[in-house]
C-alpha cells in the first residue's frame, strides 16, 4: 500500500508536468486552432536556454532563468506566432500540423547538432529528501512539482475567469468574429494566448529537467504524452487538459510497476484508443458541432 | 443619420454590392428585405467596417466613415448584432454584457450601464450569474439586443433577430426594438420575415441584386404587389 501511495504520488507529479503541456495544446487550440505538434520540444528547449546561460556565457542560475524566461516568451510564444502560425492560419490547420512537426524536428535536431546529443543534469530546485507520509517515503521534489504546476494551473483559471483580459480571451477562443465586431482586440488576445503557452512550456520545463534530465530528445515522449492528456481529457477544457495529464502521469507510473515496464509506453496509446472509440469528446470535453 | 452614397463591394472577385444607395432618418426603424443573395448582410459588414468597400461612401451624421474598423465604428455610435448566435456561451450573461463594453475607455462607466442595461431586461438580471449557454432562444437574442446597448449607440445594425425565434419570442424582441426606437435610438434591420418587419416598421428598403430598388414608407411597401412579386422570384422593373 505504501509503495502504491509513493507511486501514486510521484504519477501525480509527472502528470501535473504532463497537464501543464497539455493545457498548452488545449489554449492554442481554442484560440486560433492551432495544434503544436512541436510542444514536446517547446518544453524540451527552455532548459538548454538556462543550461547555455550557465555553461557558456557564466550567468548565475537564477539570471539564467530570468534570461530563458524571456527567450522562451519571445521566441515560443511571439516568434512562433508571427513567423509560423499567422502566415500559415489562412490555409488551414493542415498547413499548421505539418509546420509544427518540422519545428519539432529542427528544434530536435539542432539541440543536438548544436549543443550536445548527451543528456545533461539539470540543477534541482528542490531538495532530494524525502518525507514519511502515511508510512509512504514521498520525495519533496514530487510535491513541490505537484503544489508548483497546479498552483500554475489555478491561477490560469484565476486569470481567464477573473481578470477582464482573461475573460476577453475566452471570448475570443468562443467567438472570435462576434469579440471583433465588440471591439475585443482579438490578435492581441490570441498573442497572449500563445505568450502563456510558452510560459507553461519554460515552466515545465525546468520542473521535468532535474527528475529526466536535459536531452534533446526530451520532446518526443512528453510532447506525444501531452497530446494524448490532452485529448483524454478533453480538447476543448483546460480542466479538461488538466485531468488527463494528472491521470496519465498517474496511470504511466503505475503500469510501469505493476503491468510492464517494457509496455508502460503502450498504455498512454491503448487509453487513448479507448477513449476515442467510447468518449470522443474527452472525459470532461464538450462535443463540438461541425459544419459539413 | 446614415447615408450610403454608390457602395460597391464583395467577396474576393465576386461583387455583391453594385452600387447600393439609400439614406436613413434618426430615429427610425429601417428594414431592408430582399431576395436571398441581394446583399442585405454584407451592406451591414459594409457598413460596419468588416467588408473592404471597393468604391462609394459610407456617411454617418455627416461625417464619412467608409471603411473605417469595427472598433472606430463602436466609437462613433454604431454597433452590430449578427445574424445566428452571438454570445459567448461559456461566460455568464453579466460577462456577456461586459464584453460589449469593452471598447470603451471608461468601464466604471460600463459597470454602471451594465447595471441599467440588465433593469431593462429583468430575465438577464434574474440569471445574470448564469452561463448564457443556459438561456432559450429568445433570452439569448434579448442579450444579444441588451449588449448591443451597453455603449449607448445611436445607431443599431441588427441582422435577422427573428431567425430560430418562437413567434412569440419574435413579438417580444419586435417589441424590444421599438422600445428602443422611442428612446430615440435609429434601427437598420435585415429581415426573412417581411411581412412581419415591415409591420413594424417606419420605413423599408428594397435591395435586389447589390442595389437599392425601392424606399419608401414601410406600410406603402406592405401594400405595394410589386414587392410581393419580388419574393416570389421576379425581378423589378428597372425605375
Amino acid at each position: 500500500m505504501n509503495t502504491f501511495f509513493q507511486l501514486f504520488v510521484s504519477g501525480l507529479a509527472t502528470g501535473s508536468i504532463y497537464a501543464l503541456a497539455a493545457i498548452g495544446f488545449t489554449l492554442l487550440w481554442q484560440a486560433s486552432q492551432t495544434i503544436n505538434f512541436a510542444q514536446g520540444e517547446f518544453i524540451m528547449l527552455p532548459a538548454f536556454f538556462v543550461l547555455a546561460g550557465t555553461q557558456f556565457l557564466g550567468l548565475s542560475f537564477p539570471v539564467a532563468m530570468a534570461i530563458a524566461v524571456v527567450l522562451s516568451l519571445l521566441l515560443l510564444g511571439l516568434g512562433f506566432k508571427r513567423i509560423i502560425i499567422d502566415p500559415l492560419l489562412p490555409h488551414g490547420v493542415l498547413p499548421i500540423v505539418i509546420a509544427t512537426i518540422a519545428l519539432g524536428i529542427l528544434m530536435k535536431e539542432g539541440v543536438k547538432q548544436f549543443y550536445t546529443a548527451e543528456a545533461l543534469p539539470f540543477p534541482a530546485l528542490f531538495s532530494d529528501r524525502t518525507l514519511n507520509v502515511l508510512g509512504a517515503a514521498i520525495s519533496v521534489q514530487d510535491i513541490a512539482v505537484l503544489l508548483i504546476a497546479l498552483g500554475a494551473v489555478a491561477l490560469l483559471q484565476l486569470f481567464l475567469n477573473g481578470t477582464k483580459i482573461g475573460r476577453c480571451m475566452q471570448a475570443t477562443a468562443q467567438n472570435p468574429n462576434v469579440a471583433e465586431i465588440l471591439g475585443v482586440p482579438v490578435r492581441r488576445m490570441i498573442l497572449y494566448t500563445f505568450l502563456i503557452n510558452a510560459g507553461l512550456a519554460f515552466l515545465a520545463s525546468v520542473l521535468i529537467s532535474p527528475i529526466y534530465l536535459a536531452k534533446f530528445s526530451n520532446g518526443e515522449t512528453l510532447g506525444l504524452i501531452a497530446f494524448i492528456a490532452a485529448i483524454v481529457g478533453g480538447f476543448n477544457q483546460i480542466r479538461g487538459a488538466l485531468a488527463g495529464g494528472l491521470l496519465l502521469g498517474v496511470i504511466d507510473n503505475l503500469s510501469a510497476a505493476y503491468v510492464s515496464a517494457s509496455y508502460r509506453s503502450a498504455v498512454p496509446l491503448i487509453l487513448l484508443i479507448i477513449i476515442i472509440l467510447v468518449r470522443p469528446q474527452g472525459l470532461l470535453g464538450k462535443a463540438e458541432g461541425r459544419t459539413v | 443619420m446614415l447615408e450610403l452614397k454608390q457602395v460597391y463591394g464583395g467577396y474576393g472577385k465576386m461583387t455583391i454590392l453594385n452600387g447600393t444607395s439609400f439614406k436613413i432618418d434618426k430615429g427610425t426603424i429601417t428594414t431592408v428585405i430582399g431576395p436571398n443573395g441581394a446583399g442585405k448582410s454584407t451592406v451591414f459588414k459594409a457598413i460596419f467596417g468588416l467588408l473592404k468597400i471597393r468604391s462609394g461612401n459610407v456617411i454617418l451624421n455627416g461625417e464619412d466613415v467608409t471603411s473605417l474598423p469595427p472598433a472606430k465604428m463602436l466609437g462613433k455610435g454604431v454597433t452590430y448584432v449578427p445574424q445566428g448566435r452571438n454570445l459567448f456561451p461559456m461566460l455568464s450573461v453579466r460577462h456577456n454584457l461586459e464584453i460589449g463594453g469593452i471598447s470603451s475607455g471608461d468601464q466604471a462607466k460600463i459597470a454602471k450601464r451594465i447595471d441599467e442595461v440588465m433593469e431593462q431586461f429583468p430575465i438577464l438580471k434574474e440569471k445574470a450569474k448564469e452561463q448564457a449557454i443556459t438561456l432559450s432562444g429568445g433570452q439569448q437574442k434579448q442579450l444579444e439586443i441588451a449588449r448591443a446597448l451597453l455603449l449607448d449607440p445611436s445607431l443599431i445594425l441588427i441582422d435577422e433577430p427573428s431567425i430560430g425565434l418562437s413567434p412569440q419570442m419574435i413579438n417580444e424582441t419586435f417589441r424590444t426594438l421599438i422600445r428602443l426606437r422611442d428612446q430615440g435610438v435609429t434601427i437598420l434591420m435585415v429581415e426573412q420575415n417581411a411581412k412581419a418587419a415591415l409591420a413594424m416598421s417606419d420605413f423599408g428598403l428594397v435591395l435586389e441584386q447589390g442595389r437599392s430598388r425601392m424606399y419608401d414608407r414601410a406600410d406603402k411597401l406592405l401594400a405595394d404587389p410589386r414587392v410581393g412579386q419580388l419574393f416570389l422570384g421576379a425581378h423589378l422593373e428597372e425605375a
